[in-house]
């Protein structure tokens, strides 16, 4: 048998994140010898999803590695949380929502990879509204983003209705003419100012518009801004009633990726997990790499992901297991809709602030998902808690996350099993397509998959296929023979 | 959605993954359940391969989707991504093999250590047809004499069940040369998944069941339309 040494790959792929993953699937017929290392033992990389038992070690390495693209990671259980089966649990690393209009759905279409992943609807948006007078409750209010939605909303009056949606009708078509002057002199202005300016519309109602962004910093331009509107509405519905945009239960992202490099792996791809490469010695038309595992490989082209953390941007993460099922999140609320397993909840910027006093400068993204995810266990929620990295931001997450449960609780407060908190950082490189060493963008921190990730896989893969890549044939396949879904025809 | 539920049973997908040695028969027990066919000199699995086979139950249907691995020590770092929310695990020896159990029972254990906490995993002994006891009466463990002349069984009926007992594995010894016992390892495990942990994916019933999970999975398959009104065309 030929051992990896002997053989002359293609292509080395290290690191099992979602853009090596989508690449080793893009690939995956292409006849190409493919050898995919991860440095992990885990699959994954930056969009993992773990046990209880695979996070508490991951944060132990974070801890003990300081360097790469994750900090300060640490998991605490709560004393009631003692007894809880580790493997009942899979908290992604990557809880990204995909809008119906995502290329990444097309593409797993195309490639049939879709028939391994389970999608759930992600349901309603709400806005974390502080008391308006000391005998008010803070509460959670939902977004209407439709335009029956509109209609039958109660919180909003008459005027910010129409405002509202005639900013809807708006943005549908706001690429044509007579809406395209409207907007192109704010196009790199505020989405927020272009809202009051034109729409008239009140403080409230732009934090509704900016939180369908789900912009981290709050600040998103117009230009931006109206496309993410316009993807968020015209994805509406897509895939069924009542829903934009879709979640893969198990672990987000991660499935993805795992159904990816099952593909890939189908088609004859060699993966070797607890290798990364250490070395890498260009040599002529080859690349020869030391593994971490001790062995020497020889390949063509090397494609790896960038590491390096720029100390510029990053995210800080709570992840956190609540032990109550939290139903009121996730209503059905258009007649005939499937029940929805993820929530998103927003805290403007303003609406927390630390214990010192200081008020938060960029909202709080919180993803409450059910035990449908397959995340938790039933009767249990997940909360993905994310907001730009401050000095500020782990205590900004702590607030939101009390100020969560204590709304959203059934009559008590819902009680926090589990915690997770971790920064991460951006990477410093930019994407090289050229050359035998391909270098990609570190993960994007999109909560709402961005398809600008798409293009660097797209590239390489154009890289690797050389004279033979046909744009139209890129992560197009037939069904592999023995595998049909026959079911996609009621009987 | 009235009750329209009762010329059509209510269908399941269960994800399955098969381990074990290399050459112990994986794919062959596959390719007898799913094409009921043989082949003598079949291959060695590269990396892993995939199919779908339906179970008729009398209450309802099982659709596998069946990951088989490679068993060759080279593919060992996939095993995770296979086993990885599967619902059911077949381990596979072969009982003409020694260490081939042994490679089973660390599967086992891995599985016990790593897979989803209610999987069902089911031991099989394979190519019962190059024993004595031969194609009939080996897997009901009378009469599983072991070392008969000619016999070319190394693995006790015995020894095998008794393990699988103790750690609460379904024991199946199989043929897929001559497809004795195949089906019903298949059957069993359809059985043994927990009605609870079935999603219904399809047919009447699926949504609105009371007490039940209803219909929630996302269908990427239908029109991709947006007027398409009330897309679900049940
Ligand atoms: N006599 C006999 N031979 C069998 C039986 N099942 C499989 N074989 C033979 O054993 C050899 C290996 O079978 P495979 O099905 O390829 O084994 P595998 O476990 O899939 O092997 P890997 O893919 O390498 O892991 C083939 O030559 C088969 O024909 C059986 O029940 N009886
Ligand atoms: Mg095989």
């Amino acid at each position: 048998m030929e051992s990896v040494s002997d053989t002359s790959w293609d292509v080395v792929i290290c690191g099992t994140g979602l853009q090596q993953s989508l690449l080793a699937l893009a690939l995956s017929r292409s006849g190409k010898k493919i050898l995919h290392v991860d440095p992990n033992h885990f699959y994954g990389g930056a969009e993992a999803a773990f046990s209880l038992q695979d996070a508490e070690s991951w944060a132990n390495e974070v801890s003990a590695k300081d360097a790469g693209l994750f900090r300060s990671a640490s998991v605490a259980r709560h004393e009631s949380a003692a007894g809880l089966s580790s493997r009942s649990y899979s908290l992604a690393m990557a809880p990204t929502l995909i809008h119906a209009r995502s290329a990444l759905l097309s593409q797993l279409v195309s490639s049939r990879a879709y028939r391994q992943v389970e999608f759930l609807a992600v349901g309603s948006f709400f806005i974390f509204r502080l008391p308006q007078d000391s005998a008010q409750q803070p509460a959670l209010i939902r977004i209407p983003s439709t335009r029956e939605d509109v209609f039958a909303a109660t919180t909003i009056s008459s005027k910010a209705k129409r405002g509202l949606m005639k900013f809807l009708k708006f943005v549908l078509d706001y690429q044509n003419p007579p809406q395209l002057e409207l907007w192109q002199s704010h196009a790199e202005a505020p989405l927020t100012e272009f809202l009051q300016q034109e729409f008239k519309m009140d403080a409230e109602l732009q934090t509704y518009i900016v939180t369908l962004t789900l912009s981290l910093n709050g600040k998103i331009t117009t230009r931006d801004g109206l496309a993410v509107i316009r993807r968020h509405l015209s994805s509406m519905g897509v895939y069924g009633p009542g829903f934009a945009a879709i979640y893969p239960k198990w672990g987000g992202l991660s499935e993805v990726a795992q159904v990816s490099c099952r593909a890939a792996a189908v088609g004859g791809a060699v993966y070797m997990l607890g290798a990364g490469v250490q070395a890498v010695e260009t040599a002529g038309d080859e690349v020869k790499l030391e593994l971490s595992s001790g062995d020497t490989v020889k390949t063509r082209i090397l494609v790896r992901a960038d590491d390096n953390p720029s100390e510029q941007t990053g995210i800080s993460r709570l992840v956190a297991v609540v032990g109550s099922p939290l139903t009121s999140m996730f209503e059905v609320v258009v007649e005939g809709a499937s029940r929805p397993a993820v929530a998103v909840v927003a805290f403007p910027a303003g609406s927390l602030s630390t214990p010192a006093g200081k008020a938060s400068e960029y909202p709080v993204y919180l993803s409450v998902h059910s035990s449908d995810t397959g995340e938790c266990p039933v009767g249990q929620n997940v909360l993905y808690l994310t907001t730009l990295s401050t000095p500020d931001s782990r205590q900004l997450l702590e607030e939101a996350l009390e100020a969560f449960v204590g709304t959203a609780g059934e009559g008590q407060p819902a009680q926090i099993l589990i915690q997770i908190r971790y920064e991460q950082l951006a990477g410093s490189g930019s994407f090289q397509p050229e050359g035998p060493v391909i270098t990609f963008p570190s993960p994007s921190f999109s909560l709402s998959f961005d398809d600008s990730v798409l293009e660097p896989v797209q590239q390489a893969w154009k890289r690797i296929m050389g004279d033979a890549a046909a744009e139209s044939d890129y992560m197009s396949f037939a069904d592999r023979e023995g595998a049909m879904d026959d079911d996609d025809v009621y009987e | 959605m009235a009750d329209t539920g009762n010329a059509v049973k209510p269908s399941s997908s269960v994800k399955l993954v098969l381990l074990g040695e290399a050459a112990v028969g994986k794919s062959s027990l596959v390719l007898r359940f799913v094409n009921n066919d043989f082949q003598e000199n079949k291959e060695p699995t590269i990396g892993a391969a995939f199919l779908t086979q339906k179970c008729n139950l009398p209450t309802r249907t099982i659709k596998f989707e069946i990951w088989d691995t490679a068993g060759q020590e080279r593919f060992a770092s996939l095993a995770p991504m296979y086993y990885r929310n599967a619902q059911a695990a077949l381990v596979v020896y072969d009982l003409t093999k020694p260490t081939s159990l042994i490679k089973a029972k660390h599967w086992v254990a891995e599985l016990q250590r790593q897979a989803s906490p209610g999987i069902v995993i089911a031991l099989v002994g394979n190519k019962l047809d190059l024993t004595n006891d031969g194609i009939g009466n080996g897997a009901d463990g009378d009469g599983a004499g072991s070392d008969d002349s000619g016999d070319a069984r190394k693995i006790s009926t015995e020894e095998a069940k008794t393990y699988a007992e103790e750690e609460g594995l379904l024991f199946f010894e199989t043929s897929a040369k001559t497809g004795y016992n195949v089906t019903e390892v298949f059957t069993a495990i359809a059985n043994a998944i927990p009605e609870t942990s079935l999603k219904t994916t399809r047919g009447p019933g699926a949504s609105h069941a009371a007490g039940r999970t209803e219909e929630q999975r996302v269908n990427l398959n239908g029109p991709r339309d947006p007027n398409a009104k009330e897309g679900c065309a049940c």
